[in-house]
């Protein structure tokens, strides 16, 4: 009887952490909607870039949002990270890794449409200049970071040491953000300055909106793995008292 | 560059994005599916230990 009782007991919070995964859809809904206002506004809104880049410019309103949203997916592993050595807590794991692993597929996604805008811009698929450099330098230190994950068995130790990556990888990042800045050589233009943008009315309100489309989709992909995360975590919780109850 | 050959890389860096999210959606759902069988068996699995304590 009492061994039934925790099972039941025990089966409550899986059904919470369901819950939770199923409540994402709104969010992802509402991120739909503002990635296809944006690129309706950018490609009907928006005129076509008077520079030499012309209308492969148009790669430019997804492009820029989803580098941007990768750098951000980067410092919530950061944020993660610290949370996780100063608590130890593997909820904070557990959330450093899913923002890992999205910032890794935004920045398959920047590498995959920049080379091909790069080719359309520059006549060339890849160019060593100090963003795409940085950039790259950044995917490398967070696909170690899974490296890393698969050669640690110990779970808290494998979550100290995933934590103290994603903090040290972290650097990489705002050298990324500010290469444009410091090495205006290099091919990528500045695109937000400290007084202002630089950019037409229209192709601003094209890049904000599918900027915040981005940025949506990453918080509903980030609650939408975290969720699957936690209860995957609770149903091997469950297993293991169901099997221990019932020796 | 003409307008034509911008248009075809503009098509290919849209179609890069629309791929990959839809494998990374496919996948997640795969995913979220195994974990929703994995809760509905140790519901059962819970719900027949019930049975038996009661009949016990």
């Amino acid at each position: 009887m009492e061994a039934s009782q925790v099972g039941l007991e025990r089966a409550a919070p899986g059904a919470a952490g369901w819950r939770r995964l199923i409540g994402a859809p709104a969010l992802f809904a509402y991120a739909g909607a503002a990635l296809v206002a944006g690129l309706l506004l950018a490609f009907w809104y928006a005129p076509v870039d008077a520079s030499s880049m012309g209308f492969s410019q148009k790669i430019f309103y997804y492009h820029a949002p989803i580098a941007e949203t990768a750098l951000v997916a980067f410092g919530v592993a950061f944020v993660a990270g610290i949370l996780y050595l100063r608590s130890g807590d593997l909820r904070y794991d557990r959330l450093g890794m899913v923002a890992v692993r999205l910032g890794l597929l935004f920045s398959l996604l920047v590498m995959g449409t920049g080379m091909i805008w790069g080719k359309a811009a520059w006549g060339a698929w890849w160019a060593w200049e100090p963003r795409l450099t940085t950039f790259l330098i950044a995917c490398l230190l967070y696909a170690g970071y899974f490296v890393l994950r698969s050669m640690v068995d110990e779970e808290s130790r494998r979550a100290s040491y995933a934590a103290v990556l994603a903090i040290v990888a972290f650097i990489d990042v705002p050298i990324t953000f500010f290469a444009t800045r410091f090495l205006p050589e290099g091919l990528h233009p500045v695109v937000i300055r400290a007084g202002g943008s630089g950019m037409e009315g229209s192709m601003l309100l094209s890049f904000l909106v599918s900027m915040l489309g981005m940025t949506l989709l990453l918080v509903a992909m980030i609650r939408l793995e975290y969720a699957a995360e936690l209860l995957k975590d609770e149903i091997d919780d469950l297993k293991t008292t169901l099997w221990e109850v019932g020796q | 560059m003409t307008i034509e050959e911008a248009a075809q890389f503009v098509a290919a860096a849209y179609a890069v994005i629309l791929v990959v999210l839809v494998v990374y959606f496919a996948m997640t759902a795969r995913r979220v599916n195994g974990l929703r069988r994995d809760v509905e068996l140790l519901r059962r699995e819970a719900e027949k230990r019930e049975r038996r304590g009661e009949g016990a």
